[in-house]
């Protein structure tokens, strides 16, 4: 049969559905949420019963890592990735990683290199606008999942104060409230983004543009640093595009 | 002056300085505000294409001294500022919180004597730190010439504290900088170094040096790095192409900085730290590297009796040497031969670049192609004509 495994979305639940189609035996062409599934005429969808599985046990933080980011990433393939890489890492325990022949392994080193990568690069390129002297407030587009990793990071930076971070693309925002930051959707919430103050951003321009050197112009490195697609959401660069 | 013409002209003067790095420290945010990341975060790039990661200012360019290469110099008529210890605050605090930086970056021209500048220096950061509560990444630089109780006050402040070198040798710092004496750098270097701890400048020391406005080789410059890492134990030696902003005899008359010079310099460095290799193996008869090719593979070049080598035998410090091989390439491979024999594929999938390598190695004993290709010349032509293919790709982005 050509079972095409559908889950509910979630980190956990595709853990738990993977362990079933190990200890049942089951080799799916497919694992896609179910929320994605368009339904087809050769594939048989199948979303497992299996309130009483346990988590699938992987001991190896490092292993634990990398899956997570390979499902948080926007790769359209990432839950077979995922089945394949643990279906070897149970084969090959933690030698899993030495094993750069196997396409599952390289695969999910390359895609959770680009999330952790990505999450890395927002760390530097969010920004954020003072709404009513009250809270900070950012909009980032991600090609990736990356608001938690994200928020983990802020939680930290500015533990004293109020921030909100919005993914536009997936229309969730991070709610940080001086101690824990809470991920919902954006229709949950109404913000007035109005009333900002623009003395600081206008000040930024100014250094911005004063600390390029002319005679060392290089714009093609500039861009290659810091891809266009992040540009829409950084005050100095919105007279670029 | 507002604020604004302030941060244009202290802006405008700090520029020059190459360091930007904000990697080193494990700063947590016991404060109020802001933490350091080990690795280091860019905010932004510049229009030159460098990292932008600190509020890099001056406190101010008003300058005793009159250094020839200097914008800030005293005899030159350009527009002076002077921020107040507040301001930067305020700046540093408001850029921070909106995520704009990583830290600040405070260096300052020598206003009346050294000692009285490192006071105005402390004096802002001592405010940054305890009034403003910011624990965010701050390097400050270190007057030269200024006394060593006061280097240690700042040290204990900041993440890195560094003194630049400014020119490679000693008789091209007397006759370009000639109120700053060697002996000057060398202490304050001295004292950083001592002083080094988890509580005192804990990303360590750095220097910088200006390629290009002297006729030092590019051999003397990497043998003045070597020195310098191993006496003074510093992170990094950056290097700044020379960039003509004054008209000066002693100058040298060019209009475009010598940035193939100074990359060639930084990839030296790396081999130098990262990869074991020694200045006298970077160079054959010639003291200053070749610009086609990068110093790895000229030094493979000069010793092709040596290649190829097998992927799957040689030890990890003889595959650092193949040009196109990093470390992270190098570990890749260790690790991956303990389990499988790696062929061209297998590289290729994990992630090797093979533009150079591939001319310089086996995978189980097969070569890429004919072994009559491992040749300087075939080799040295396919590397420049893949650079030229790439340029003329990139027209098309």
């Amino acid at each position: 049969m050509n079972y095409i495994i559908l889950y509910d979305g979630s980190f956990n639940n595709l853990l738990i559905t993977i362990k079933y189609l190990f200890t049942n035996n089951i080799k799916p062409i497919n694992i896609v949420k179910e929320d994605n599934f368009k339904g087809s005429l050769t594939e048989y969808p199948f979303k497992p019963e299996i309130s009483e599985f346990d988590k699938l046990n992987i001991l190896d933080k490092n292993i634990f890592k990398i899956i997570y980011y390979v499902y948080l990433s926007n790769n359209i393939n990432k839950e077979l990735v995922i089945y394949f890489f643990l279906l070897n890492y149970y084969v090959y325990k933690s030698d899993i990683l030495k094993h750069r022949n196997l396409k599952c392994v390289n695969m999910a080193l390359a895609i959770s290199h680009k999330v952790s990568r990505e999450a890395h690069l927002l760390k530097g390129f969010t920004r954020f606008k003072l709404i009513n002297n009250e809270y900070l407030y950012a909009k980032i587009k991600p090609d990736n999942d990356i608001l938690e990793l994200l928020s983990m990071h802020f939680a930290k930076r500015l533990k004293n104060e109020y921030w909100i971070i919005e993914d536009e693309g997936r229309k969730i925002v991070s709610i940080y409230n001086k101690d824990k930051f809470f991920i919902i959707d954006r229709c949950d919430i109404k913000l007035n983004l109005d009333n900002t103050d623009n003395v600081w951003e206008d000040l930024w321009i100014v250094f911005f543009k004063t600390i390029g050197i002319k005679s060392r112009e290089n714009k093609r490195c500039q861009m290659s640093f810091m891809p266009k697609k992040y540009w829409q959401n950084m005050i100095e660069m919105e007279s670029e595009l | 002056m507002t604020l604004e013409e302030k941060l244009k002209i202290l802006a405008d003067s700090a520029k020059y300085d190459a360091s930007c790095s904000s990697s080193g420290s494990t700063r947590k945010n016991t404060g109020c505000i802001g933490n350091a990341a080990i690795n280091g975060i860019c905010h932004s790039f510049a229009s030159d294409g460098r990292c932008i990661s600190l509020l890099k200012i001056l406190m101010t360019n008003a300058c005793i001294y009159d250094c020839k290469y200097c914008i800030n110099r005293r005899s030159n008529n350009v527009p002076r500022a002077i921020f107040t210890p507040e301001e930067i605050c305020e700046i540093t605090i408001n850029f921070y919180k909106r995520n704009y930086i990583e830290g600040l970056f405070l260096s300052s021209a020598i206003i009346k004597s050294p000692d009285y500048t490192m006071e105005r220096l402390i004096e802002t950061i001592y405010l940054l730190r305890y009034k403003y509560k910011f624990n965010g990444y701050i390097h400050a630089k270190a007057i030269p010439g200024a006394s060593p109780y006061l280097i240690k006050k700042l040290g204990s402040l900041v993440d890195r504290l560094s003194t630049n070198i400014e020119l490679p040798t000693d008789t091209s710092l007397k006759m370009l900088a000639p109120d700053k004496k060697t002996k000057d750098i060398n202490n304050s270097m001295i004292t950083i170094r001592n002083n080094i701890s988890k509580t005192f400048a804990p990303a360590g020391s750095s220097t910088q040096m200006i390629i290009g406005a002297t006729k030092d080789s590019d051999k003397d410059i990497l043998e003045k790095s070597a020195n310098m890492y191993k006496y003074f134990h510093l992170k990094r030696v950056f290097f700044s192409a020379y960039i003509p902003v004054n008209q000066d005899k002693m100058l040298p008359s060019i209009s475009i900085p010598p940035l193939k010079r100074e990359n060639r310099l930084y990839q030296a460095d790396w081999l130098l730290r990262f990869y074991k290799f020694s200045v006298d193996e970077l160079f054959d008869n010639n003291n200053n590297f070749n610009y086609l090719v990068d110093p790895k593979t000229d030094w493979a070049l000069r010793h092709l009796e040596e290649f190829p080598k097998e992927i799957n035998k040689v030890s990890f410090n003889e595959l650092i040497r193949i040009p196109g091989i990093g470390i992270t390439s190098a570990k890749k491979i260790v690790s991956a031969r303990k389990v499988f024999k790696i062929e061209f594929k297998d590289l290729k999938n994990m992630g090797v670049s093979l533009k150079r390598a591939k001319y310089f190695i086996t995978c189980n004993n097969k070569y890429f192609n004919n072994l009559s290709y491992l040749n300087k010349e075939f080799i040295t032509i396919n590397l420049l004509n893949d650079n030229i293919k790439e340029r003329q790709l990139s027209l098309f982005d």
